[in-house]
């Protein structure tokens, strides 16, 4: 064995200076964050991965560092740009220098980072969970359920320490509506790693007492860290998506929306605006019901009181009808009795008048009135002698005057012609 | 009518006040809907502001 030989440092410190030579550049590097955590001085420690895009097994792995007063700067620009913290399982775009230590091994210093990547990235994956979701016609069905009219019996998925879940229930609680409302907290772990199961097996929970509620919640806020990958997930959209009640979303993100936001019935930004979207829904559904109670109220009141005055003038008719008609009645029997007293009048007129015209009449023809006018009465042996025949020469005649009489003999007869 | 959901009763009242605004309601009929509406708006209001203690027991009794 002539050939020479290195110890242990010897050969590190050889493969070190090979990596110095041949990469002494720093270098742009896509790869996937995991197992990202700080030691208390502030640095930052994490794997780099890359996993095959079909089978999604690791197939190149390293270890990276943040220097402290790099990472203060790098995680507030990162988490201002994307809107997340630089935490693990994200997709980034580091700048790194490549380094080897002698007794650490193979480590990969990051001195840059690129948000753009990485939201790129965030994009991406939602477009495709979304398409997804859309290839197997799921991803609209939670929007397409109707939220009842009285949706105030709420299941709610948080973390119980949440502030954003005390906010959610003591706005439900002081709503100015009056309204009464029914919540259910079912416990999730709301970031991190496991929060995607966590969530889900809630989902679940709620799932078998779906009969008790109207909507689901799922909020989340408060807390320090918006990791928000697990609202991106595939497998809890189509847990939510699917869900028989609507989902409300409020996760506390203002700016992004995630998969979860998308698929869920209705998106709400904070755990406040989830309750004050169901203080405005049941609102609404009072409103319409004081509409419906007015409507109610003043068609029978303006029902009723045409009614009463229908009511009032016909009785104002009959009074008038039947005065009317009494006043007719009235006169003509006025007339009749008029027209009763006059005729019986005249009929008393003409019969008093035809008896005097009869008594003239008497009176007119008796032999007395007769022979004051100058009329004379012939009588012979005391008759009444009414012919020249019954007279012969030398009768004694009495002739009668209205005021006595004489007696005369007759002398001659000579008859008139005719 | 406790047995109603809401939903139920606000369909019945919506058909009751159209069938009021139709006008064609005699008297007897009209003063008979008014009732019935009332009992329906004091139901769904009850719903609307009214907490359900049997309802919360159940909910809070899910382990």
């Amino acid at each position: 064995m002539n050939e020479p030989s290195f110890t242990l440092s010897e050969l590190n410190r050889q493969v070190k200076d090979a990596i110095r030579d041949r990469l002494p550049e720093t270098y742009w590097m896509r790869a996937e964050t995991s197992d990202v955590r700080r030691n208390r001085n502030g640095h930052c420690y994490l794997e780099f991965v890359e996993k095959d895009a079909v089978t999604q097994s690791i197939i190149a792995k390293a270890r990276g560092v943040i220097w402290s007063n790099v990472f203060q700067m790098l995680s507030a620009y990162f988490e201002n740009e994307t809107g997340q913290q630089l935490s693990s399982g994200i997709n980034v775009l580091v700048r790194v220098s490549v380094e080897f230590h002698e007794l650490y091994g193979h480590s990969l210093t990051v001195v840059d980072i690129d948000p753009s990547f990485t939201m790129g990235e965030i994009a991406r994956n939602r477009q495709f969970v979304l398409k997804q979701l859309e290839e197997e016609g799921v991803l609209a069905l939670n929007r397409e359920l109707v939220l009842p009219e009285l949706a105030n019996r709420i299941a709610v998925i948080s973390s119980p320490t949440a502030a954003g879940y005390e906010d959610f229930c003591d706005q439900l609680k002081n709503n100015h509506g009056g309204f009464v409302f029914y919540t259910k907290l079912f416990p999730a772990i709301m970031q991190g790693d496991r929060s995607e199961a966590s969530i889900i097996t809630a989902l679940e929970k709620v799932y078998q007492y779906r009969e008790l509620f109207d909507a689901v919640a799922i909020i989340r806020g408060g807390g320090a860290s918006s990791d928000l990958n697990c609202f991106d997930s595939y497998l809890l959209a189509t847990n939510a998506a699917q869900f028989p009640l609507p989902v409300i979303s409020g996760i506390g993100h203002e700016r992004d929306v995630t998969v979860l936001d998308i698929v869920a019935h209705t998106r709400a930004k904070t755990p406040t605006a989830v309750a004050e979207f169901f203080i405005a829904h049941l609102a609404k559904t009072a409103t319409e019901l004081i509409d419906l109670e007015e409507r109610t109220v003043s068609e029978s009141e303006s029902r009723m009181m045409k009614e009463r005055s229908d009511l009032f003038s016909l009785s104002r008719d009959l009074v008038h009808q039947s005065s009317l008609m009494i006043q007719r009645e009235v006169a003509v029997v006025q007339q009749l009795s008029d027209k009763m007293k006059y005729g019986v009048r005249r009929l008393l007129q003409h019969q008093s008048h035809a008896l005097e015209n009869r008594a003239q009449f008497v009176q007119m023809v008796s032999p007395i009135n007769i022979l004051k006018r100058g009329y004379t009465l012939t009588l012979k042996n005391g008759k009444i002698v009414a012919s020249l025949h019954d007279l012969s020469v030398d009768d004694v005649i009495e002739t009668r005057f209205s005021d006595g009489f004489s007696t005369s003999v007759i002398t001659k007869t000579k008859k008139s012609v005719p | 009518m406790q047995k109603m959901t809401y939903t139920e009763a606000k369909k019945e009242l919506e058909t009751i006040v159209s069938d009021i605004e139709s006008g064609e309601l005699d008297v007897d009929a009209l003063t008979e809907k008014v009732k019935r509406a009332s009992e329906l708006i004091a139901f769904c209001k009850e719903k609307l502001t009214k907490t359900d203690k049997e309802l919360q027991k159940i909910l809070d009794d899910i382990e």
